[in-house]
Protein backbone atom coordinates (compact mmCIF):
# COMPACT_ATOMS: atom_id res chain seq x y z
CA UNK A 1 0.00 0.00 0.00
CA UNK A 2 1.08 3.60 0.41
CA UNK A 3 4.64 3.97 1.47
CA UNK A 4 6.09 7.27 2.55
CA UNK A 5 9.60 6.66 1.34
CA UNK A 6 10.55 6.21 -2.28
CA UNK A 7 14.06 7.43 -2.72
CA UNK A 8 14.71 6.13 -6.20
CA UNK A 9 13.83 8.56 -8.93
CA UNK A 10 11.02 7.23 -11.11
CA UNK A 11 10.85 7.59 -14.86
CA UNK A 12 7.66 8.65 -16.53
CA UNK A 13 6.44 5.16 -17.31
CA UNK A 14 6.99 4.11 -13.69
CA UNK A 15 5.10 7.18 -12.52
CA UNK A 16 2.30 6.35 -14.95
CA UNK A 17 2.03 2.82 -13.51
CA UNK A 18 1.97 4.19 -10.00
CA UNK A 19 -0.78 6.67 -10.89
CA UNK A 20 -2.75 3.85 -12.46
CA UNK A 21 -2.39 1.90 -9.25
CA UNK A 22 -3.73 4.87 -7.23
CA UNK A 23 -6.65 5.29 -9.61
CA UNK A 24 -7.39 1.59 -9.19
CA UNK A 25 -7.38 1.97 -5.43
CA UNK A 26 -9.75 4.93 -5.60
CA UNK A 27 -12.29 3.62 -8.09
CA UNK A 28 -11.89 -0.15 -7.80
CA UNK A 29 -10.11 -2.77 -9.83
CA UNK A 30 -13.07 -4.10 -11.73
CA UNK A 31 -13.84 -0.67 -13.20
CA UNK A 32 -10.26 -0.04 -14.23
CA UNK A 33 -10.17 -3.33 -16.14
CA UNK A 34 -12.83 -2.00 -18.46
CA UNK A 35 -11.07 1.32 -19.02
CA UNK A 36 -8.33 2.22 -21.40
CA UNK A 37 -6.21 4.43 -19.17
CA UNK A 38 -3.60 6.45 -21.06
CA UNK A 39 -1.55 9.60 -20.54
CA UNK A 40 -4.38 11.47 -22.29
CA UNK A 41 -7.14 10.22 -19.97
CA UNK A 42 -8.88 13.14 -18.30
CA UNK A 43 -10.09 12.66 -14.76
CA UNK A 44 -13.52 14.17 -15.22
CA UNK A 45 -14.54 13.14 -18.72
CA UNK A 46 -12.71 9.85 -19.34
CA UNK A 47 -12.29 8.42 -15.86
CA UNK A 48 -15.56 9.97 -14.66
CA UNK A 49 -14.05 10.79 -11.30
CA UNK A 50 -16.02 13.25 -9.20
CA UNK A 51 -14.48 15.85 -6.93
CA UNK A 52 -14.29 13.62 -3.86
CA UNK A 53 -12.54 10.91 -5.85
CA UNK A 54 -10.02 13.42 -7.22
CA UNK A 55 -9.36 14.66 -3.69
CA UNK A 56 -8.74 11.12 -2.42
CA UNK A 57 -6.52 10.33 -5.41
CA UNK A 58 -4.42 13.38 -4.56
CA UNK A 59 -4.16 12.24 -0.94
CA UNK A 60 -2.65 8.99 -2.14
CA UNK A 61 0.02 10.85 -4.06
CA UNK A 62 0.70 13.00 -1.02
CA UNK A 63 1.05 9.93 1.20
CA UNK A 64 3.39 8.27 -1.25
CA UNK A 65 5.79 11.10 -1.97
CA UNK A 66 5.45 12.91 1.34
CA UNK A 67 7.41 16.16 1.55
CA UNK A 68 9.06 15.50 -1.77
CA UNK A 69 6.16 16.86 -3.79
CA UNK A 70 3.53 19.43 -2.81
CA UNK A 71 0.89 17.71 -4.87
CA UNK A 72 -2.21 18.89 -2.99
CA UNK A 73 -0.86 22.42 -3.08
CA UNK A 74 -0.37 22.16 -6.83
CA UNK A 75 -3.83 20.66 -7.34
CA UNK A 76 -5.58 23.15 -5.10
CA UNK A 77 -4.13 25.97 -7.21
CA UNK A 78 -5.94 24.73 -10.28
CA UNK A 79 -8.93 26.70 -11.33
CA UNK A 80 -12.15 25.14 -12.48
CA UNK A 81 -11.24 24.82 -16.16
CA UNK A 82 -7.83 23.35 -15.43
CA UNK A 83 -9.40 20.84 -13.10
CA UNK A 84 -12.06 19.87 -15.63
CA UNK A 85 -9.39 19.30 -18.28
CA UNK A 86 -6.77 17.73 -16.02
CA UNK A 87 -5.33 14.56 -17.54
CA UNK A 88 -2.98 11.90 -16.34
CA UNK A 89 -0.06 13.12 -18.50
CA UNK A 90 -0.06 16.52 -16.79
CA UNK A 91 0.28 14.86 -13.41
CA UNK A 92 2.99 12.46 -14.55
CA UNK A 93 5.00 15.37 -15.96
CA UNK A 94 4.58 17.39 -12.81
CA UNK A 95 5.79 14.55 -10.60
CA UNK A 96 8.70 13.82 -12.91
CA UNK A 97 9.83 17.45 -12.79
CA UNK A 98 9.51 17.65 -9.01
CA UNK A 99 11.64 14.65 -8.21
CA UNK B 1 -43.82 42.34 15.59
CA UNK B 2 -41.34 42.45 12.76
CA UNK B 3 -41.48 42.15 8.99
CA UNK B 4 -39.42 39.37 7.41
CA UNK B 5 -38.90 38.62 3.77
CA UNK B 6 -37.33 35.48 2.28
CA UNK B 7 -35.63 35.68 -1.12
CA UNK B 8 -35.72 32.21 -2.69
CA UNK B 9 -34.51 30.64 -5.95
CA UNK B 10 -36.92 28.39 -7.86
CA UNK B 11 -35.34 25.26 -6.36
CA UNK B 12 -37.46 23.06 -4.09
CA UNK B 13 -34.63 22.08 -1.78
CA UNK B 14 -33.82 25.73 -1.15
CA UNK B 15 -37.44 26.82 -0.67
CA UNK B 16 -38.71 24.12 1.68
CA UNK B 17 -36.66 25.10 4.75
CA UNK B 18 -37.82 28.73 4.43
CA UNK B 19 -41.45 27.56 4.50
CA UNK B 20 -40.91 25.91 7.89
CA UNK B 21 -38.97 28.82 9.37
CA UNK B 22 -41.52 31.26 7.93
CA UNK B 23 -44.38 29.28 9.46
CA UNK B 24 -42.81 29.59 12.92
CA UNK B 25 -42.28 33.34 12.45
CA UNK B 26 -45.93 33.72 11.40
CA UNK B 27 -47.10 31.72 14.44
CA UNK B 28 -45.13 34.10 16.61
CA UNK B 29 -47.10 36.99 15.16
CA UNK B 30 -44.62 38.37 12.64
CA UNK B 31 -45.30 39.30 9.03
CA UNK B 32 -43.56 37.16 6.44
CA UNK B 33 -43.25 37.46 2.67
CA UNK B 34 -41.50 35.38 -0.01
CA UNK B 35 -39.88 37.03 -3.03
CA UNK B 36 -39.83 34.52 -5.87
CA UNK B 37 -40.09 34.08 -9.64
CA UNK B 38 -42.39 31.11 -9.21
CA UNK B 39 -46.14 31.84 -8.99
CA UNK B 40 -46.76 28.22 -7.96
CA UNK B 41 -45.16 28.94 -4.60
CA UNK B 42 -48.44 30.57 -3.52
CA UNK B 43 -50.06 27.19 -2.85
CA UNK B 44 -47.17 26.05 -0.66
CA UNK B 45 -46.88 29.08 1.61
CA UNK B 46 -47.86 28.70 5.26
CA UNK B 47 -51.09 30.40 6.33
CA UNK B 48 -50.65 34.16 6.42
CA UNK B 49 -47.49 34.14 4.29
CA UNK B 50 -47.43 36.67 1.45
CA UNK B 51 -46.35 35.83 -2.08
CA UNK B 52 -44.20 38.65 -3.48
CA UNK B 53 -43.98 37.56 -7.09
CA UNK B 54 -41.28 39.04 -9.31
CA UNK B 55 -43.17 40.31 -12.35
CA UNK B 56 -41.93 42.60 -15.05
CA UNK B 57 -43.88 44.86 -17.39
CA UNK B 58 -45.39 42.94 -20.28
CA UNK B 59 -43.91 45.08 -23.01
CA UNK B 60 -40.42 44.25 -21.91
CA UNK B 61 -39.55 41.05 -23.72
CA UNK B 62 -36.39 40.39 -21.81
CA UNK B 63 -38.30 40.36 -18.60
CA UNK B 64 -40.65 37.76 -19.96
CA UNK B 65 -37.92 35.22 -19.60
CA UNK B 66 -38.93 34.55 -16.00
CA UNK B 67 -40.51 31.23 -16.82
CA UNK B 68 -37.46 29.79 -18.41
CA UNK B 69 -35.55 30.08 -15.14
CA UNK B 70 -38.07 27.96 -13.28
CA UNK B 71 -36.79 24.65 -14.60
CA UNK B 72 -33.57 25.53 -16.42
CA UNK B 73 -31.60 23.37 -14.02
CA UNK B 74 -33.44 20.23 -15.16
CA UNK B 75 -32.70 20.78 -18.84
CA UNK B 76 -29.14 19.71 -19.20
CA UNK B 77 -27.24 16.55 -18.47
CA UNK B 78 -24.47 17.52 -16.12
CA UNK B 79 -21.99 15.51 -14.13
CA UNK B 80 -19.12 16.01 -11.72
CA UNK B 81 -17.01 19.15 -11.58
CA UNK B 82 -18.35 20.27 -14.97
CA UNK B 83 -21.69 20.81 -13.31
CA UNK B 84 -20.35 23.63 -11.13
CA UNK B 85 -19.53 25.62 -14.25
CA UNK B 86 -22.99 24.98 -15.64
CA UNK B 87 -24.63 25.84 -12.33
CA UNK B 88 -23.00 29.27 -12.16
CA UNK B 89 -22.71 30.29 -15.81
CA UNK B 90 -26.03 29.03 -17.08
CA UNK B 91 -28.26 28.95 -14.02
CA UNK B 92 -27.29 31.05 -11.01
CA UNK B 93 -25.75 34.14 -12.59
CA UNK B 94 -28.46 34.65 -15.27
CA UNK B 95 -31.18 33.86 -12.71
CA UNK B 96 -29.79 36.40 -10.25
CA UNK B 97 -29.21 39.04 -12.90
CA UNK B 98 -32.79 38.59 -14.04
CA UNK B 99 -34.22 38.71 -10.51
CA UNK B 100 -32.35 41.73 -9.16
CA UNK B 101 -34.72 44.47 -10.22
CA UNK B 102 -37.79 42.59 -9.08
CA UNK B 103 -36.23 41.94 -5.68
CA UNK B 104 -35.27 45.60 -5.28
CA UNK B 105 -38.84 46.70 -6.09
CA UNK B 106 -40.32 44.32 -3.57
CA UNK B 107 -37.93 45.44 -0.84
CA UNK B 108 -39.12 49.02 -1.36
CA UNK B 109 -42.75 48.00 -1.24
CA UNK B 110 -42.57 45.48 1.63
CA UNK B 111 -40.02 47.39 3.75
CA UNK B 112 -38.78 44.38 5.75
CA UNK B 113 -37.00 44.64 9.08
CA UNK B 114 -34.89 41.72 7.94
CA UNK B 115 -34.23 40.09 4.58
CA UNK B 116 -33.34 36.38 4.60
CA UNK B 117 -31.72 35.47 1.34
CA UNK B 118 -30.69 32.07 0.06
CA UNK B 119 -26.92 31.64 -0.31
CA UNK B 120 -27.37 31.14 -4.04
CA UNK B 121 -29.69 34.14 -4.45
CA UNK B 122 -26.81 36.59 -4.42
CA UNK B 123 -29.08 39.24 -5.88
CA UNK B 124 -31.08 39.19 -2.63
CA UNK B 125 -27.96 40.19 -0.72
CA UNK B 126 -26.97 42.74 -3.38
CA UNK B 127 -30.41 44.36 -3.40
CA UNK B 128 -30.58 44.43 0.42
CA UNK B 129 -27.12 46.02 0.64
CA UNK B 130 -27.91 48.60 -2.04
CA UNK B 131 -31.24 49.52 -0.43
CA UNK B 132 -29.83 49.61 3.09
CA UNK B 133 -31.77 46.67 4.51
CA UNK B 134 -30.28 44.32 7.04
CA UNK B 135 -30.03 40.73 5.76
CA UNK B 136 -29.27 37.22 6.91
CA UNK B 137 -28.32 34.29 4.67
CA UNK B 138 -29.67 30.76 4.77
CA UNK B 139 -27.26 28.13 3.48
CA UNK B 140 -29.55 25.40 2.26
CA UNK B 141 -26.81 23.43 0.48
CA UNK B 142 -24.01 23.51 3.09
CA UNK B 143 -21.62 21.29 1.15
CA UNK B 144 -21.08 24.23 -1.19
CA UNK B 145 -19.14 25.98 1.59
CA UNK B 146 -16.98 22.93 2.14
CA UNK B 147 -15.50 23.40 -1.34
CA UNK B 148 -13.49 26.28 0.16
CA UNK B 149 -11.40 23.73 2.02
CA UNK B 150 -11.17 20.90 -0.45
CA UNK B 151 -10.77 22.73 -3.76
CA UNK B 152 -9.94 26.35 -2.90
CA UNK B 153 -9.46 27.46 -6.50
CA UNK B 154 -12.88 26.17 -7.47
CA UNK B 155 -14.31 28.15 -4.61
CA UNK B 156 -12.37 31.22 -5.73
CA UNK B 157 -13.81 30.80 -9.23
CA UNK B 158 -17.34 30.69 -7.76
CA UNK B 159 -16.67 33.80 -5.69
CA UNK B 160 -15.36 35.65 -8.76
CA UNK B 161 -18.62 34.96 -10.59
CA UNK B 162 -20.51 36.53 -7.69
CA UNK B 163 -18.15 39.51 -7.43
CA UNK B 164 -18.59 40.26 -11.14
CA UNK B 165 -22.36 40.28 -10.72
CA UNK B 166 -22.10 42.53 -7.66
CA UNK B 167 -20.13 45.02 -9.76
CA UNK B 168 -22.86 45.05 -12.41
CA UNK B 169 -25.20 46.28 -9.70
CA UNK B 170 -22.85 48.90 -8.31
CA UNK B 171 -21.14 47.10 -5.45
CA UNK B 172 -17.45 47.68 -5.98
CA UNK B 173 -16.00 45.11 -3.60
CA UNK B 174 -13.48 42.33 -4.07
CA UNK B 175 -15.32 40.02 -1.67
CA UNK B 176 -18.64 38.27 -2.13
CA UNK B 177 -21.46 39.48 0.09
CA UNK B 178 -23.76 36.49 -0.53
CA UNK B 179 -23.13 35.16 2.98
CA UNK B 180 -24.20 37.78 5.50
CA UNK B 181 -21.64 38.99 8.02
CA UNK B 182 -24.45 39.50 10.50
CA UNK B 183 -25.91 36.00 10.35
CA UNK B 184 -25.33 33.09 8.00
CA UNK B 185 -27.41 30.11 9.04
CA UNK B 186 -25.94 26.80 7.94
CA UNK B 187 -28.74 24.27 7.82
CA UNK B 188 -26.90 21.26 9.19
CA UNK B 189 -25.01 20.30 12.35
CA UNK B 190 -21.29 20.92 12.68
CA UNK B 191 -20.90 17.17 13.35
CA UNK B 192 -22.27 16.31 9.94
CA UNK B 193 -20.63 19.26 8.16
CA UNK B 194 -17.18 18.32 9.43
CA UNK B 195 -14.39 20.41 10.86
CA UNK B 196 -13.72 23.72 9.23
CA UNK B 197 -12.83 27.16 10.50
CA UNK B 198 -15.60 29.62 9.82
CA UNK B 199 -16.27 33.20 10.95
CA UNK B 200 -18.50 33.64 13.99
CA UNK B 201 -21.43 34.84 11.94
CA UNK B 202 -21.84 31.28 10.61
CA UNK B 203 -24.30 29.44 12.85
CA UNK B 204 -25.12 25.76 12.57
CA UNK B 205 -28.85 25.57 13.22
CA UNK B 206 -29.31 21.98 12.03
CA UNK B 207 -31.47 20.93 9.13
CA UNK B 208 -34.89 22.47 8.90
CA UNK B 209 -37.25 19.63 8.10
CA UNK B 210 -40.24 20.72 6.11
CA UNK B 211 -43.64 19.18 6.74
CA UNK B 212 -45.19 19.36 3.28
CA UNK B 213 -48.78 20.47 3.22
CA UNK B 214 -49.87 18.34 0.27
CA UNK B 215 -49.71 14.65 1.07
CA UNK B 216 -49.50 12.41 -1.97
CA UNK B 217 -51.55 9.22 -1.65
CA UNK B 218 -49.51 6.14 -0.84
CA UNK B 219 -50.07 2.40 -1.09
CA UNK B 220 -49.49 1.58 2.60
CA UNK B 221 -51.11 -1.82 2.23
CA UNK B 222 -48.60 -2.92 -0.36
CA UNK B 223 -45.73 -1.59 1.75
CA UNK B 224 -46.63 -4.03 4.49
CA UNK B 225 -47.90 -6.85 2.26
CA UNK B 226 -44.84 -9.07 2.62
CA UNK B 227 -44.02 -9.49 6.30
CA UNK B 228 -40.33 -9.96 6.89
CA UNK B 229 -39.28 -7.92 3.87
CA UNK B 230 -36.96 -5.06 4.65
CA UNK B 231 -38.08 -1.79 3.11
CA UNK B 232 -36.01 0.73 1.24
CA UNK B 233 -36.66 4.01 -0.55
CA UNK B 234 -34.91 4.86 -3.80
CA UNK B 235 -35.05 8.51 -4.87
CA UNK B 236 -32.82 10.74 -6.97
CA UNK B 237 -34.89 13.83 -6.42
CA UNK B 238 -36.60 16.14 -8.84
CA UNK B 239 -33.69 17.92 -10.48
CA UNK B 240 -32.48 15.19 -12.79
CA UNK B 241 -35.33 14.73 -15.18
CA UNK B 242 -33.60 13.20 -18.17
CA UNK B 243 -31.77 10.16 -19.52
CA UNK B 244 -29.84 9.83 -16.27
CA UNK B 245 -33.00 8.56 -14.73
CA UNK B 246 -33.61 5.66 -17.07
CA UNK B 247 -30.16 4.12 -16.85
CA UNK B 248 -30.20 4.59 -13.09
CA UNK B 249 -33.50 2.84 -12.54
CA UNK B 250 -32.60 0.02 -14.92
CA UNK B 251 -29.82 -0.84 -12.51
CA UNK B 252 -32.11 -0.44 -9.52
CA UNK B 253 -34.51 -2.96 -11.06
CA UNK B 254 -31.74 -5.42 -11.83
CA UNK B 255 -30.38 -5.10 -8.30
CA UNK B 256 -33.60 -5.58 -6.35
CA UNK B 257 -35.96 -7.56 -8.56
CA UNK B 258 -37.11 -10.71 -6.73
CA UNK B 259 -35.08 -9.81 -3.65
CA UNK B 260 -36.69 -10.11 -0.21
CA UNK B 261 -37.07 -6.33 -0.15
CA UNK B 262 -39.95 -3.95 -0.64
CA UNK B 263 -38.62 -1.13 -2.79
CA UNK B 264 -40.32 2.26 -2.87
CA UNK B 265 -39.22 4.18 -5.95
CA UNK B 266 -39.81 7.88 -6.58
CA UNK B 267 -40.14 8.10 -10.34
CA UNK B 268 -42.53 8.58 -13.17
CA UNK B 269 -44.15 5.10 -13.35
CA UNK B 270 -44.23 5.44 -17.14
CA UNK B 271 -40.44 5.33 -17.28
CA UNK B 272 -40.76 1.58 -17.83
CA UNK B 273 -43.66 -0.50 -19.08
CA UNK B 274 -43.29 -2.87 -16.21
CA UNK B 275 -41.76 -2.73 -12.77
CA UNK B 276 -41.00 -5.75 -10.56
CA UNK B 277 -43.77 -6.95 -8.19
CA UNK B 278 -41.83 -5.94 -5.09
CA UNK B 279 -41.61 -2.31 -6.25
CA UNK B 280 -43.96 0.53 -5.35
CA UNK B 281 -43.44 3.29 -7.91
CA UNK B 282 -44.92 6.74 -7.44
CA UNK B 283 -44.16 10.13 -8.89
CA UNK B 284 -44.10 11.51 -5.37
CA UNK B 285 -44.35 9.94 -1.93
CA UNK B 286 -45.13 11.28 1.56
CA UNK B 287 -41.45 10.99 2.41
CA UNK B 288 -41.56 12.10 6.06
CA UNK B 289 -44.44 9.76 6.87
CA UNK B 290 -42.73 6.95 5.02
CA UNK B 291 -39.25 7.18 6.57
CA UNK B 292 -40.21 5.79 10.02
CA UNK B 293 -41.35 2.56 8.26
CA UNK B 294 -38.13 2.06 6.30
CA UNK B 295 -34.82 0.32 6.90
CA UNK B 296 -32.56 2.21 4.48
CA UNK B 297 -32.50 4.82 1.71
CA UNK B 298 -30.75 5.01 -1.67
CA UNK B 299 -30.45 8.60 -2.90
CA UNK B 300 -28.38 11.03 -4.99
CA UNK B 301 -27.15 13.11 -2.10
CA UNK B 302 -29.54 16.04 -2.21
CA UNK B 303 -29.20 17.87 1.08
CA UNK B 304 -32.85 17.59 2.12
CA UNK B 305 -33.27 13.87 1.52
CA UNK B 306 -29.96 13.12 3.22
CA UNK B 307 -30.92 15.20 6.26
CA UNK B 308 -34.39 13.67 6.49
CA UNK B 309 -32.91 10.19 6.25
CA UNK B 310 -30.31 10.89 8.94
CA UNK B 311 -32.91 12.57 11.15
CA UNK B 312 -34.78 9.28 11.11
CA UNK B 313 -31.58 7.43 11.96
CA UNK B 314 -31.48 5.45 8.73
CA UNK B 315 -28.36 4.31 6.87
CA UNK B 316 -28.04 5.11 3.18
CA UNK B 317 -26.28 4.47 -0.08
CA UNK B 318 -25.49 7.75 -1.81
CA UNK B 319 -25.01 7.90 -5.58
CA UNK B 320 -24.06 11.53 -6.25
CA UNK B 321 -24.74 13.01 -9.68
CA UNK B 322 -23.61 16.62 -9.71
CA UNK B 323 -23.14 19.94 -7.90
CA UNK B 324 -22.31 19.54 -4.21
CA UNK B 325 -23.65 15.98 -4.01
CA UNK B 326 -20.24 14.38 -4.21
CA UNK B 327 -19.29 16.25 -1.04
CA UNK B 328 -22.53 15.34 0.71
CA UNK B 329 -21.84 11.70 -0.16
CA UNK B 330 -18.31 12.10 1.17
CA UNK B 331 -19.68 13.32 4.50
CA UNK B 332 -22.15 10.43 4.77
CA UNK B 333 -19.27 8.00 4.29
CA UNK B 334 -16.97 9.91 6.65
CA UNK B 335 -19.45 9.86 9.54
CA UNK B 336 -20.06 6.16 8.86
CA UNK B 337 -23.77 6.45 8.09
CA UNK B 338 -23.57 4.91 4.65
CA UNK B 339 -21.72 4.02 1.48
CA UNK B 340 -21.26 5.85 -1.80
CA UNK B 341 -21.30 4.67 -5.39
CA UNK B 342 -20.18 6.45 -8.55
CA UNK B 343 -23.27 7.32 -10.56
CA UNK B 344 -21.77 6.64 -13.99
CA UNK B 345 -19.74 3.64 -13.03
CA UNK B 346 -21.77 1.50 -10.64
CA UNK B 347 -23.46 -1.68 -11.74
CA UNK B 348 -26.52 -3.41 -10.36
CA UNK B 349 -24.47 -5.83 -8.29
CA UNK B 350 -22.62 -2.97 -6.54
CA UNK B 351 -25.90 -1.41 -5.56
CA UNK B 352 -27.16 -4.74 -4.29
CA UNK B 353 -23.96 -5.38 -2.32
CA UNK B 354 -23.95 -1.89 -0.80
CA UNK B 355 -27.58 -2.05 0.27
CA UNK B 356 -27.05 -5.53 1.76
CA UNK B 357 -24.04 -4.16 3.64
CA UNK B 358 -25.80 -1.14 5.19
CA UNK B 359 -28.79 -3.31 6.12
CA UNK B 360 -26.75 -6.06 7.76
CA UNK B 361 -23.96 -4.11 9.47
CA UNK B 362 -25.52 -2.25 12.41
CA UNK B 363 -22.70 0.30 12.62
CA UNK B 364 -24.19 2.30 9.71
CA UNK B 365 -27.52 2.69 11.44
CA UNK B 366 -25.77 3.53 14.71
CA UNK B 367 -23.78 6.33 13.02
CA UNK B 368 -26.97 7.68 11.45
CA UNK B 369 -28.63 7.75 14.87
CA UNK B 370 -25.69 9.71 16.27
CA UNK B 371 -25.97 12.33 13.53
CA UNK B 372 -29.70 12.47 14.18
CA UNK B 373 -28.86 13.44 17.77
CA UNK B 374 -26.54 16.20 16.59
CA UNK B 375 -29.35 17.53 14.39
CA UNK B 376 -31.80 17.81 17.26
CA UNK B 377 -29.18 19.42 19.50
CA UNK B 378 -28.50 22.06 16.81
CA UNK B 379 -32.07 23.28 17.26
CA UNK B 380 -33.59 23.26 13.78
CA UNK B 381 -36.53 25.44 12.83
CA UNK B 382 -37.14 27.02 16.25
CA UNK B 383 -33.47 27.92 16.66
CA UNK B 384 -33.38 29.48 13.19
CA UNK B 385 -36.48 31.53 13.99
CA UNK B 386 -34.94 32.67 17.32
CA UNK B 387 -31.79 33.93 15.58
CA UNK B 388 -33.78 35.81 12.94
CA UNK B 389 -36.09 37.47 15.49
CA UNK B 390 -33.09 38.49 17.57
CA UNK B 391 -31.38 40.04 14.55
CA UNK B 392 -34.54 41.86 13.43
CA UNK B 393 -34.85 43.44 16.87
CA UNK B 394 -31.39 44.94 16.83
CA UNK B 395 -31.62 48.60 15.94
CA UNK B 396 -30.29 49.40 12.50
CA UNK B 397 -27.54 51.98 12.69
CA UNK B 398 -28.04 54.58 10.01
CA UNK B 399 -24.95 56.53 9.10
CA UNK B 400 -25.59 59.86 7.47
CA UNK B 401 -22.82 61.18 5.33
CA UNK B 402 -23.34 64.90 5.48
Amino acid sequence: MDTIISTAKLNSSEIFDLMKQFITEVIGEEFVEEMDITMESSFTKDLEMDSIEIVSFSEKIKNHFGEQIDFTGWLSNMDLDELINLNLGTIVNYIEECQ
Amino acid sequence: MARFVFVVPPLTGHINPTLSIGAVLLQRGHQVGWITLDAALASKLPKGGELLLIEYAENDLQKQESEKYLDIITKKIVYGIDSIKFLYEEVLIPLNRHSYEGISDWLDRFKPDLVITDHQMFSGAIAAANKGYSYATSVTAPAAIKVMDELPKVHEWEINQIIALQKEFGIDLETAIACSEELTMVLTSSEFFGEMELPECYRFVGPVIHQRTEQPAFDWEKLNSVPGNQKILVSIGTTFDHEHKKSFFEKVIEAFENEPLTVVVVSDPELFEQWPDNFIVQRSVPQLELLPHLDAVVCHGGHNTVCETLTHGLPMVVVPIAYDQSHVAGRVVRVGAGLRLNFNRFKAKHLKESVTEILSNASFKQAAIEISGSFSRAGGTEKAADLLVELAKEPVVVVLNN
